[in-house]
């Protein structure tokens, strides 16, 4: 090497030492001082409502109940990890509302939140306990021919009862500071556009399309559990659970959603019950209730239990064992299935084949899971410098996504070659949250993981 | 023939099993006039009571679109709104509805007659 060569070559060298440590301090000054990008569209300022709107209320935001990390809902697992002054604990430590706004002791053992849906006009007696449910594909299972269906038993929305007016509602039963529930004292009301962009924020969460079933699934078990689904001679989960959606087709087209008394209040042994506290009968939808509730998507359902609106069952597996049971099977669903079945049978499953279907639910579960964290992952790949923060939101949501399908998988003892890929890819998103410079190169090497995991599970299209 | 399952939607629609979708009532009283979610100034009407008959059970508003007269049934819950006193809103009784009082009044959809869902009636300290 001559000396020129070399003195460039050094010069290059000490160039070199001399950025390293200034790229460092930009990075770690980037880090530090770059927040999410402020709300430019309608979906950014209805997440930021969200999250942290309070509307001068008692603490309490929408995300209160509705957690991203816990699928936009809560269960008691995800509640014990909660510091005792979380606002959800309200009733707990706000002298005002210490009596007949929640009960703590349901809330804190099965994730359920009381509601007074018939009126507040004996808070004493007239109330319901009911789980929290996820806010993911709601484009797809809120319309019905009749109007849209919100909540658990498809009238939880004042107003037009629309998802736009769900709000409304629920600033007034859930976050006044005293049970005088006075608009402008006790808490504020949503403006209009507040609800436009609440509105259309939740109706960006999670899938935007129905599936089209079947799909091409590899495992046996889960492969089988579809067909049991789709038999509507045999497990008839299609005619309610469109594509195992949350919309009815029995045959005539499809009717969008629909609601039905399937005697999940008449389930012996409620853990509710149980437990000795008041737990009064929820009679559904209307004032007084008709005894019927709507049908949530199954697409989301594996990741989300307890199930039912009244947290009744834990494991997805007992929630297809009930449409097996008497509680089922003697209700007005049930026997209007049983007519219209040329045996006279309503549903009837043995062991195997419900832990099929809820393979097969399961295996749905964790393509959606996929399907989202490679979506977050992408988008992540596409963030530049600036954008750390926001990059780093959407890792630490894509590996949450994965957790989510690794404990569904695994829970049910299905695909256990996905599940390595999806803790691998897991790993390495993490590691690409924690990473500056490695971050792409990480994200990309989990993106190829995850897709790894996927073709485990159904063959590519 | 029809198919089995065809025969069963014609029942569930018959039974109710695609009920029309409504809004909830219970949070709707809290509510002040003129600030329903996607139904005031749309689907509601405001105006002032021009006249109530208890016994016809008719009360008739008048608004800037013009009078309208309305039944009273059974179902149809009156409340009390109190928000601008500060006050909590509360149940009311056909009595309420006085004369030159401010309401709103939701008319139940599918009624051959206009029949009132709700009436909201702002009442003085």
């Amino acid at each position: 090497m001559s000396w020129l060569n070399w003195s460039r070559w050094y010069r290059k060298v000490i160039i070199l030492i001399v950025l390293c440590p200034l790229v460092w301090v930009l990075s770690a000054v980037s880090a530090c001082v770059s927040m999410p990008s402020p709300p430019s569209d309608l979906v950014s300022k209805g997440r930021d409502i969200f999250f942290n709107e309070t509307f001068k209320g008692n603490g309490r935001t929408c995300g209160t109940c509705h957690r991203a990390e816990a699928n936009f809902s809560i269960n008691p697992s995800f509640i014990a990890t909660l510091p005792a002054n979380d606002p959800l604990f309200v009733a707990e430590f706000n002298p005002d509302l210490k009596k007949n706004f929640e009960n703590p002791k349901l809330m804190r053992q099965f994730g359920l939140i009381l509601e007074n849906l018939d009126g507040f006009g004996d808070l004493e007696n007239k109330f319901v306990m009911r789980g929290v449910p996820h806010v993911l594909a709601q484009r797809t299972s809120i319309n019905s021919n009749q109007g849209p269906r919100t909540g658990w038993s498809g009238d939880g929305a004042p107003g037009d009862g629309s998802l736009r007016s769900f709000a409304t509602g629920a600033v007034i039963q859930h976050f006044t500071r005293t049970l005088n529930r006075v608009a402008g004292v006790d808490f504020r009301l949503p403006t209009e556009d507040e609800l436009d962009a609440l509105e259309a924020f939740q109706l960006s969460l999670g899938r935007q399309q129905d599936l089209t079933l079947p799909l091409p699934l590899k495992g046996i078990v889960p492969k089988r559990g579809q067909e049991i689904f789709l038999d509507n001679k045999l497990g008839k989960c299609n005619l309610c659970h469109s594509n195992a959606g949350a919309t009815a087709n029995f045959g005539g087209g499809n009717i969008g959603n629909a609601n039905f008394n399937t005697g999940v209040e008449n389930l012996p042994d409620q853990p509710a019950d149980l437990s000795g506290e008041r737990n009064p009968p929820d009679d559904g939808f209307g004032r007084p209730g008709d005894g019927t509730f709507n049908t949530p998507p199954l697409v989301e359902a594996a990741d989300t239990g307890p199930f039912f609106h009244n947290n009744a069952i834990e494991t997805i597996e007992g929630a297809v064992g009930f449409y097996d049971g008497e509680s089922f099977n003697n209700s007005p669903s049930g026997k209007l299935l049983a007519k219209a079945d040329p045996n006279g049978v309503g549903i009837e499953l043995d062991g195997t084949q419900i832990v099929a279907v809820a393979a097969f639910l399961r295996v749905l579960n964790a393509l959606e899971n996929i399907r989202q964290s490679l979506e977050l992952l992408e988008s992540s790949a596409k963030k530049g410098f600036a954008e750390r923060a926001e990059d780093r939101d959407l890792l630490k949501r894509a590996v949450s996504e994965m957790q989510d399908s690794i404990k569904v998988l695994d829970g049910g003892g299905l695909h256990p070659e996905a599940v390595a890929h999806l803790q691998k890819a897991k790993e390495l998103a993490k590691k690409a949250h924690s990473s500056f410079f490695r971050r792409s190169g990480l994200t990309q090497q989990a993106i190829d993981e995850l897709r790894n995991g996927r073709v485990q599970l159904i063959e590519a299209s | 023939m029809l198919n089995c399952y065809l025969r069963l939607a014609i029942v569930v629609v018959a039974l109710g099993g695609t009920l029309e979708a409504s809004g909830q009532q219970a949070t709707e009283m809290f509510i002040p006039i003129g600030q329903s979610p996607g139904l005031s100034n749309k689907e509601s009407v405001i105006g002032t009571l021009e006249s109530v008959d208890p016994g016809k059970r008719m009360v008739t508003i008048s608004s800037p679109s013009g009078a309208q007269t309305v039944g009273i049934t059974d179902r149809t819950m009156i409340w009390l709104d109190r928000s601008e006193q500060k006050q909590p809103n509360q149940n009311g009784v056909i009595n309420d509805l006085q004369k030159g009082r401010k309401v709103e009044v939701k008319v139940r959809k599918g009624e051959a007659k206009a029949v009132a869902e709700w009436i909201k009636v702002q009442v003085g300290p």
